[in-house]
């Protein structure tokens, strides 16, 4: 205790950062007793944690005294933070409208921002693909075929293994309860209806968000990152022309080519374990087949991966062309390419059952 | 005669107000130099000046029009007479040195026939000394050439005005030295009027007609490079001579 009666917390020979979150718990401690005085006559040896401290607690209320500190370690803390404004050591707490209605707020705006961007940036690409097949300007020559290549032949393999292995999988799981109740045949009704209009253009949509949605929110928002869409600008292109219309129309085609090639795959995995498993003989599964699956099943699941396609290929741009300037931000704006392609394949998906069904 | 003028310009982003209250003139066929400590608003500035950034008030002229930064029209105009040396040069990376400067005019002029074309590029990429990288990417290139290409690209389209951002940053002297040789020369051959966003006090003394000194916010000094050499103001002492006030006594 000293003469005000307040209790003293002395500090030690050596104030280094290690010293510091002891002292500042004992005076934490001793200030829900009363007053407190903390006393620097012993500090010989500091460094700028122990300025840091000193600032601290000259901020803090009046129960908090400093006392005795040395010439040495006030004239450092004079050409260190001389100038710099005490931070307060009373942080009042947060009313409920700052910790709740503020953040929710802002976050509710920004999605709708966000969404109204996204939107901006569909009608755009409709506008511009319109514009660019007419005009037949404002793209670079061949970067269709590049972003085809890209697109179809490079995705092919991986879409028709994983099709094939998808097909296989659900021809087993069937296969097991269809014979149960003797309905041996009706696998190819359910391989057929279900590949052609559902799981392939699904599936496929789902491969090419993985594939091809990260790979052009990883390309277009690197691109940002290193000016190359300002560049684009300033040399008076139109970056969602430039870089989206040859993706866009590459997909459009691209789409049903792969997912039509998919088709056979996967239709194949179901053949393959018809015969192996249940003994169906191919021209008596695609025999039945037929019978469930007309042309227009065909063309629905085409339609529909052609606007999984566009989704894709516009929540990848949105992503990838309206990220910010950090390195960190190229990996986020490509898993949420993704995430944001994949959600709305399935919104999609769930529309076109609405419609067609 | 002026080519740019900027009227109680406000420059930044929707939360913070980078620079206010500016007023220049840019004088056509002259480098203009804008400087001032890190982080004072020069890209920012330059970014408005690119229109690439709307201001938050005032008004940007471009030759006699204004800028009106909501009408594309009006953006496509001021991106005509422009060309812009980004700070890392801002090559498209999946395309060769040849097809970067040959870009603008395959976008703007796709009828352009390809021998004139190519002889476009050659004469462009022969003023930079790029000739023999050509086929190279940009990730083959040093720094310095990456510079080099990106100003053969801005260049291209014969611009009015050409906005450096840093040309001479993360460059050796000798490289340094030798863009400012370049921007002199294109200058001096082209009549290109230039803008120049630098650090470099050697580059400045060299190639500035005219400097704009920002500080805290504000323009703080404008004038001829003379001018500004010759000025007692404590700050462009401070910043040019790299001498503080105490330093005299």
């Amino acid at each position: 205790m000293d003469e005000n009666g307040a209790s003293t917390v002395s500090l030690p020979r050596q104030l280094r950062v290690g010293d510091i979150p002891a002292a500042f718990r004992e005076i934490r401690a001793r200030r829900e007793e009363g007053p407190v005085t903390v006393d620097f006559r012993d500090v010989e040896e500091f460094d700028s944690s122990s300025l840091a401290f000193l600032s601290y607690l000259r901020g803090c209320a009046a129960d908090v005294r400093v006392a005795n500190v040395g010439p040495k370690l006030e004239a450092s803390f004079e050409a260190f933070l001389g100038g710099t404004p005490a931070p307060s050591c009373e942080v009042p707490e947060p009313g409920f409208d700052v910790r709740v209605l503020h953040p929710l707020s802002d976050r509710f705006l920004d999605r709708m921002r966000r969404l109204g961007r996204f939107f901006v940036l569909l009608s755009d690409e409709i506008y511009h693909t319109g514009a660019y097949l007419k005009e037949r300007k404002g793209v670079y020559p061949g970067e269709v075929w590049n972003q085809l290549f890209f697109m179809g032949y490079k995705s092919f393999p991986i879409t028709c293994i994983l099709i094939f292995i998808i097909g296989v999988t659900l021809a087993l799981t069937s296969a097991t309860q269809l014979k149960l109740y003797g309905a041996d045949i009706y696998l190819a009704d359910l391989i057929g209806y279900g590949m052609v209009r559902e799981l392939v253009p699904l599936m496929a949509g789902v491969i090419l968000a993985g594939k091809v949605g990260a790979a052009v929110a990883a390309e277009l928002s690197t691109m940002s990152v290193l000016e190359e869409v300002d560049a684009l600008k300033t040399m008076a292109v139109v970056p969602e022309k430039f870089l989206m219309v040859p993706r866009l129309i590459a997909m459009t085609l691209a789409v049903p080519l792969l997912v039509a090639l998919a088709d056979v795959v996967g239709i194949t995995g179901g053949v393959i374990v018809g015969r192996m498993s249940l003994g169906i003989l191919p021209s008596a599964f695609l025999r039945e087949m037929k019978t469930a699956v007309d042309l227009g099943d065909f063309f629905i699941g085409l339609a529909k991966s052609v606007v999984f396609g566009w989704a894709i290929i516009v929540a990848s741009g949105y992503k990838g062309l309206t990220v910010g300037r950090s390195a960190g931000e190229v990996g986020r704006a490509t898993t949420d390419s993704v995430v944001l392609s994949v959600t709305l394949i399935i919104l999609i998906d769930c529309v076109f059952a609405l419609i067609t069904y | 005669m002026d080519i740019i003028a900027a009227r109680n310009l406000a420059v930044g982003y929707d939360t913070s107000r980078v620079l206010s209250g500016l007023d220049f003139d840019i004088p056509e066929v002259r480098i203009t130099a804008v400087v001032g400590t890190s982080g004072c608003g020069k890209s920012t500035l330059l970014k408005t000046l690119a229109g690439l950034l709307p201001p938050l008030e005032g008004e940007l002229f471009f030759g006699a029009e204004r800028v009106d930064f909501q009408s594309e029209a009006s953006l496509a105009s001021l991106y005509h007479g422009i060309g812009v040396l980004y700070q890392n040069g801002a090559l498209l990376n999946n395309l060769g040195l040849f097809e970067n400067v040959a870009l603008p005019v395959r976008m703007h002029h796709p009828d352009m026939p390809e021998a004139v074309l190519r002889e476009m590029v050659h004469d462009r990429l022969a003023q930079v000394d790029l000739l023999d990288s050509a086929a190279k990417f940009p990730s083959e290139l040093s720094g310095g050439m990456r510079k080099r290409g990106a100003l053969a690209r801005a260049l291209v389209l014969d611009p009015a005005v050409v906005l450096c951002d840093e040309p001479s940053g993360g460059l050796d002297p000798i490289t340094s030295n030798h863009l400012d040789d370049l921007l002199l020369k294109i200058r001096e051959t082209f009549r290109t009027t230039f803008v120049v966003v630098t650090h470099e006090l050697r580059s400045i003394e060299k190639i500035a007609d005219r400097v704009l000194v920002l500080r805290e916010g504000r323009l703080h000094f404008s004038g001829t490079l003379a001018e500004v050499l010759a000025s007692e103001d404590a700050f462009v002492r401070t910043f040019f001579h790299r001498k503080a006030d105490h330093d005299d006594a």
